[in-house]
């Protein structure tokens, strides 16, 4: 398990939305409006401030280009934030909220949701496809191929093709409110967490179901790990990692790890080169640390409940923000 | 370290053109040293540019396969919660329902979600009824009727446009429908907004704040019309009162009001209303009591939306209050003798 050297916090002073990383810049949305970033090459400089919304930030997610972000607000902006902090309204819909977004470098689509609605930018850009729903987005996530996006709404998931320009979607149905959804590494399972402590998926291949239960709580965050073989979640007093490799999670126990005196993971983030994950607790613990094993206690207990975890693409650094707006940045290096 | 005050919400339901606009705009744009965020139905209706009004969709959402009690609104989960993340920045939320809406899911919403129970409290549910039209809606729609029985404070507006006489009989016909709201008369949704905001009526230790009559019977009636009431005796310290139903139909919501001086026996009381509220939930809108409990100084108070309930002792008996109980249902097909029945039996 990594060292982390002394963590550096910067205190925002507002409600972290979302952390996000592209390339060597670090991201964070605030609760203010505005978009933070880091360099996480020279960890101890000052931040960049950009002020991107009028009301909140909603969600941000890694823009297709390299060093960008995008962000959406409660101003129905769409903003792309280049390396250097300047912005461009990438759309804006009047009265609207903007609460998902997300984007494929390899690919080249962005798309961004709206109430019932999602759109999507193609890479040679000009007019947003609009698809739409027959109640809100709870979540957008694009399989790693680039090919297909995925939707989750009341009583599923619609999978629709990036490449087409009209078709009707795919939809995987189960019964009640989905909310945040991830792609397997492989792309052949679509993963829900649901409003009611559970988590849903589909495997594309076979169709089969799969339901996991008996978490204490929302579960507000999961991640798998680089090749697959776990999804970590949470939403319960350790982290709650299910098997995956061998034939999927189906009748298998899952690995437990981490824990906080009690209190509820609120956010998961896997490392991109080793099968270790970094998760935060409602009452601000951070850990890192692997699926049955150990764990190596970064932040303690200190009430402020984490909200986002990224790891840098090299896998030594990770950032994690909070409710009360504190920024962690753990450098791992030798 | 401490968690956030939790932020109050009240809920506004009326039939449409009863005047909720009216008084949305005025939440808006008085100084009452407050600031909402509202979420509307209709955006195009508020004709004030205010970046923390926010259009909502009335998803409703079923939690369990096909029950009534277990559905919430899925929009206001996913605002409220993003909401929330710039709280530092508002005091209240106000959520406007349309005219047609069931005011159950909306409340349930505060009772189910994880995050919203934590973060916000279900302050008030306030129904504005249109005073020359709501005879009508009563006959021809079950919102309107819904709307009044789930209300903790109801503005009967648009006062000037009916006699004096014609408001005494609306009043009563209010009151039938819900026996515990606060009444308020207005025109113009003209009011002190202190009146219908930061209430907390479903705040169990400021219930009775709101309404200390509760135990006598029909607070805050200004007329005290007895004229569609009638009260049975039943011998013993058991009495209640409730309204006559209307004949138009069977599914008209009344009201049943049980009282009893006797204490009552807590495990009792709570096996016979979870009993109740399991089997008769979808019927029972609201449930609201004070008792009594055997071997307990302080009061319990009680209060339920159709399954959803909540139950805690709340502080010592003001010395000069009477020790009782009372408890009153409003809901559709309630079966009276059963209820009192049942009641009777919690007796310590």
């Amino acid at each position: 398990m990594p060292v982390a050297k002394p963590v550096i916090t910067h205190a925002f002073g507002d409600y972290v939305v979302a952390t996000a990383v592209n390339g060597r810049l670090f991201a964070v949305a605030l609760g203010d409006g505005t978009v933070r970033l880091i360099d996480s090459e020279t960890l101890d400089a000052t931040p960049v401030t950009v002020a991107a919304h009028k009301g909140a930030a909603l969600c941000l997610a890694a823009d297709i280009d390299k060093g960008a972000f995008l962000s959406g607000g409660d101003d129905g902006r769409l903003i792309k934030i280049a390396a250097l902090g300047t912005t461009e309204v990438l759309a804006e819909i009047k009265g609207r909220w903007i609460d998902h977004v997300t984007a494929h470098a390899g690919s080249g689509v962005r798309a961004y949701a709206s109430a019932k609605d999602v759109y999507i930018l193609g890479k040679k850009g000009g007019e947003a496809r609009k698809v739409s729903h027959a109640t809100s987005i709870g979540g957008l996530a694009i399989n790693p191929k680039g090919k297909r996006l995925a939707a989750t709404h009341y009583n599923g998931v619609s999978l629709w093709w990036l490449a087409s320009q009209d078709g009707a979607p795919t939809v995987l149905e189960w019964k009640g409110s989905h909310l945040q959804v991830t792609w397997s590494p492989d792309g052949d399972y679509v993963m829900t967490a649901m409003q009611k402590n559970a988590l849903h998926g589909w495997r594309l291949s076979d169709g089969e179901h799969m339901r996991m239960s008996g978490y204490d709580s929302k579960i507000c965050s999961m991640a798998f790990t680089r090749r697959g073989h776990f999804l970590a979640t949470g939403g319960s007093d350790h982290v709650i990692c299910w098997p995956f490799s061998g034939g999927g999670p189906m009748g298998k126990p899952p690995v437990e790890f981490g824990g906080a005196g009690g209190a509820p993971a609120t956010a998961v983030a896997a490392n991109p080169h080793h099968d270790i994950f970094a998760a935060g607790f409602d009452n601000g613990a951070l850990m890192i640390g692997q699926p049955g094993a150990g764990t190596n206690l970064i932040m303690k207990a200190n009430g402020n409940s984490v909200t986002s975890i990224s790891w840098n693409p090299d896998g030594d650094r990770l950032i994690a923000g909070t409710e009360n707006g504190d920024v962690h940045i753990v450098d791992f290096r030798p | 370290m401490s968690e956030p005050k939790p932020i109050p919400v009240t809920v506004l339901t009326g039939y449409l053109g009863a005047g909720k606009t009216t008084l949305l705009n005025r939440v808006l744009t008085e100084n009452h040293g407050k600031k909402y965020a509202v979420i509307v139905n209709e955006f195009g209706e508020i004709g004030i540019d205010n970046d923390l009004v926010v259009g909502a969709d009335e998803e409703v959402f079923e939690m369990n396969n096909g029950c009534i009690c277990c559905t919430v609104r899925g929009d206001l989960i996913r605002i409220i919660g993003s909401l929330l993340k710039r709280r530092e920045k508002f005091d209240a939320i106000l959520v406007e329902t349309t005219g047609l809406a069931d005011p159950a899911p909306v409340a349930q919403t505060f009772f189910t979600d994880d995050d919203i129970k934590r973060r916000t409290k279900l302050d008030s549910i306030v129904t504005v009824v249109d005073a020359k039209h709501i005879e009508q809606r009563l006959e021809d729609s079950d919102e309107a009727e819904e709307q009044i029985a789930f209300a903790d404070i109801v503005l009967l507006n648009k006062t000037d446009l009916v006699t004096p006489e014609a408001l005494k009989k609306i009043e009563a016909r209010v009151r039938t429908l819900n026996p515990f709201a606060q009444i308020h008369h207005t025109s113009r949704c003209a009011i002190d907004l202190d009146k219908i905001l930061d209430k907390g009526a479903f705040d169990l230790a400021r219930a009775l704040e709101l309404d200390p009559c509760f135990l006598h019977g029909h607070a805050h009636d200004p007329n005290h019309n007895h004229d569609h009431d009638h009260d049975h005796h039943h011998g013993h310290d058991h009495h209640h009162d409730h309204a006559a139903p209307s004949a138009i139909h069977d599914e008209n919501i009344r009201s049943i009001s049980l009282t009893t001086s006797k204490p009552v026996n807590s495990t009792k009381f709570d096996t016979w209303i979870n009993d109740v509220l399991m089997s008769e939930g979808q019927n029972i809108l609201r449930t609201k009591g004070i008792l009594n409990m055997a071997g307990n100084d302080e009061r319990f108070v009680f209060q339920a939306v159709h399954m959803v309930s909540e139950g805690a002792f709340t502080g010592a008996w003001p010395a000069k209050d009477k020790r009782r109980s009372r408890l009153v249902f409003i809901g559709r097909n309630l079966d009276e003798a059963g209820l009192t029945e049942g009641f009777n039996a919690c007796a310590a």
